[in-house]
């Protein structure tokens, strides 16, 4: 301890100090948007309402009327919820039996499905739409859960893997000698254990089902068009409704960075795909 | 049997339907990619429907590689994609480094850092370009019209205001123009990747291994070498994560050029596709298979690097 103590007084001011000034830069445009979202469009822009000011709800009692928040808003949850469950009911088996019951095959089928990730979605945007339009799906819910479940489906079983790799398989194998069947198997013994990553897993998909921004704003127009395409759709040229613009995207983004700052921790583990531990 | 067919069984639903989902619009993209397709053409009505007796051949290739635009847009991904990935990194191990060790508040701290990842990047556009980058109404607008008033009432000063005048005006800069709208999509979206780096560089710094560093400390070993060659090598496997997922979100880019600068002088391949498409299916198609072919490129590099890494 006696050679560190040298710099101590770096490390026990400064750093706390360097820590808390990076973290309030990173955080500071989220709060300027937060705190734009209570002024009024004409005081937004005005420097000497920069800080004082006297704030207004109205941007957020407006926003049906200003943008039809909730319309835009229900599309989101519905896609993001459906496009979630299905890409779990189509992932957890098809990782499960990869973790479980490894062939040859199975590390190319995975490297594979991650590939699939990498095509440029703009390649294939129109086929898609001409497809859509040619089967009367373009602008229905189906569609969209569909596209932003199989964007999202490799890095699902991708994380599902790495978590039931996890798992020994002692365990399941004991389940087996007892005589437990195959779905006794998954709900007895993998899933308990499994609970923690499929609940991570299942808060990332969503998260990124949310944010999604290409197909959800070029597969709809109306009816099914996400809070993605209503804020692209409104981006205010020359700053003349800065203050709505602002409680419209507070609105949009603040569900999922509050979900998020909760779960932050189980999200990471997901994400390194078990290479980090 | 069953023993055998099960597992694959399990896997048939997922294999099948990303099997259908890359080839059947990857194969209708090929298609239209040798045949003669446009949405409007008075000239030419027969142009407007597919069909193979409109056939091409490279024609469409042609179109696109004598076409100025498409090497900008493969330049400009490439500068952006790699400029963020750079960015990020570096940021990463800085700030992962930084906050390793406890101190007031850390928790708070880690949630701060951590919210820009989650926020849908249309909004992290819209905020960027107008609230903030905006020359006239944004914070970059207010903070340069400020500065040039203080050294506006500077020049004013008896002895001093003769040093202040030879100062120049600052001009705010348009981030909406040509040449600097990709520095804004970059700045918009290292801001937003930058804590995703963070937090996997940290959780991997968790598990340093502190004895080593201790006895490296022993040795004599600066904090400069304790960095250098204990805990960059250590970061290696989650620096080569944080570079793959990347690229998998940046090479698809378009949200936040769309709303920066509609693309102008700013395209990257996916926005120069959706430009093409807004008439010539046939030359969006044909770029969409050198897009194709790119990410390959890109995927091929990165998934053997990382596959190793993997699977053990």
């Amino acid at each position: 301890m006696a050679i560190v103590s040298t710099n101590s007084n770096i490390s026990r001011y400064g750093r706390p100090v360097l820590a808390w000034g990076v973290a309030l830069l990173f955080f500071f445009p989220i709060f300027w948007m937060v705190l734009t979202s209570f002024k009024t469009d004409a005081d937004a822009v005005k420097p000497e309402f920069l800080i004082w000011f006297t704030p207004t709800l109205d941007n957020y009692l407006n926003l049906t009327e200003n943008y039809d928040y909730w319309r835009f808003a229900t599309n989101s949850v519905i896609t993001s919820v459906c496009a979630t469950l299905f890409t779990l009911v189509v992932g957890i088996p098809a990782a499960y039996a990869m973790a479980f019951n490894p062939s040859r095959a199975t590390k190319d089928i995975l490297m594979w499905m991650l590939s699939t990730k990498m095509l440029p979605a703009a390649a294939v945007l129109y086929p898609m739409i001409f497809l859509a339009k040619g089967i009367g799906l373009y602008d229905t819910h189906i569609l969209v859960i569909t596209v932003v479940s199989l964007i999202n489906l490799p890095i699902a079983i991708w994380m599902l893997f790495t978590y039931f790799k996890e798992i020994p398989k002692d365990i399941i194998e004991a389940g087996k000698m007892d005589g437990v069947s195959t779905w006794g198997e998954v709900k007895e013994i993998l899933i308990p254990l499994a609970w923690g990553g499929i609940a991570s897993t299942a808060l990332l998909i969503f998260i990124f089902c949310w944010n999604e921004a290409y197909w959800t704003v070029r597969l709809t127009t109306i009816d099914a068009a996400t809070l993605s395409k209503l804020i692209e759709g409104n981006r205010a040229p020359e700053g003349l409704f800065f203050g709505r613009l602002s409680a419209v995207s507070t609105a949009a983004v603040g569900p999922i960075v509050v979900l998020g700052w909760f779960c932050q921790k189980q999200l990471v583990q997901g994400l390194t795909f078990g290479a980090v531990k | 049997m069953t023993n055998r067919s099960l597992p694959r069984l399990l896997q048939a639903p997922a294999v099948l339907l990303l099997l259908v989902w890359m080839l059947v619009p990857l194969s209708i993209t090929l298609y239209f990619s040798f045949i003669r397709y446009v949405l409007n053409s008075l000239r030419k009505p027969e142009w407007t429907k597919p069909a193979l007796s409109n056939w091409r051949g490279f024609g469409n290739y042609e179109f696109v590689l004598n076409n100025k635009d498409f090497i900008l847009a493969i330049q400009n991904s490439l500068l952006i994609v790699c400029s963020i990935l750079i960015l990020t990194v570096i940021f990463g191990v800085l700030i992962a480094v930084l906050i390793n060790k406890t101190f007031m508040g850390r928790g708070v701290v880690r949630v701060l850092l951590i919210s820009p990842f989650f926020v849908m990047p249309a909004v992290n556009a819209v905020l960027w370009i107008n609230m903030i980058l905006d020359p006239v109404l944004g914070l970059q607008g207010l903070a340069v019209a400020g500065i040039n008033e203080v050294i506006d009432g500077l020049r004013n000063l008896p002895i001093l205001g003769g040093f202040f005048s030879m100062w120049p005006e600052l001009e705010p800069i348009s981030f909406r123009a040509t040449q600097t709208s990709a520095y804004a999509v970059i700045t918009m979206v290292t801001w937003q990747w930058t804590p995703f780096a963070v937090l996997i560089f940290m959780t991997s710094l968790q598990s340093e291994d502190q004895q080593q560093k201790e006895a490296a400390v022993l040795d004599g070993a600066g904090t400069w070498s304790q960095f250098r060659f204990l805990t960059l090598p250590h970061l290696a496997r989650p620096i080569a994560i944080v570079v793959m997922i990347q690229a998998i979100f940046h090479l698809s880019l378009y949200a936040e050029i769309e709303i920066v600068s509609r693309g102008n002088g700013n395209k990257n391949l996916p926005y120069l596709i959706g430009e093409f498409a807004n008439n010539n299916i046939g030359a969006a198609s044909a770029t969409g298979i050198f897009a194709v072919i790119l990410a390959n490129i890109v995927a091929i590099f990165l998934l053997r690097m990382i596959g190793k890494t993997l699977m053990d």
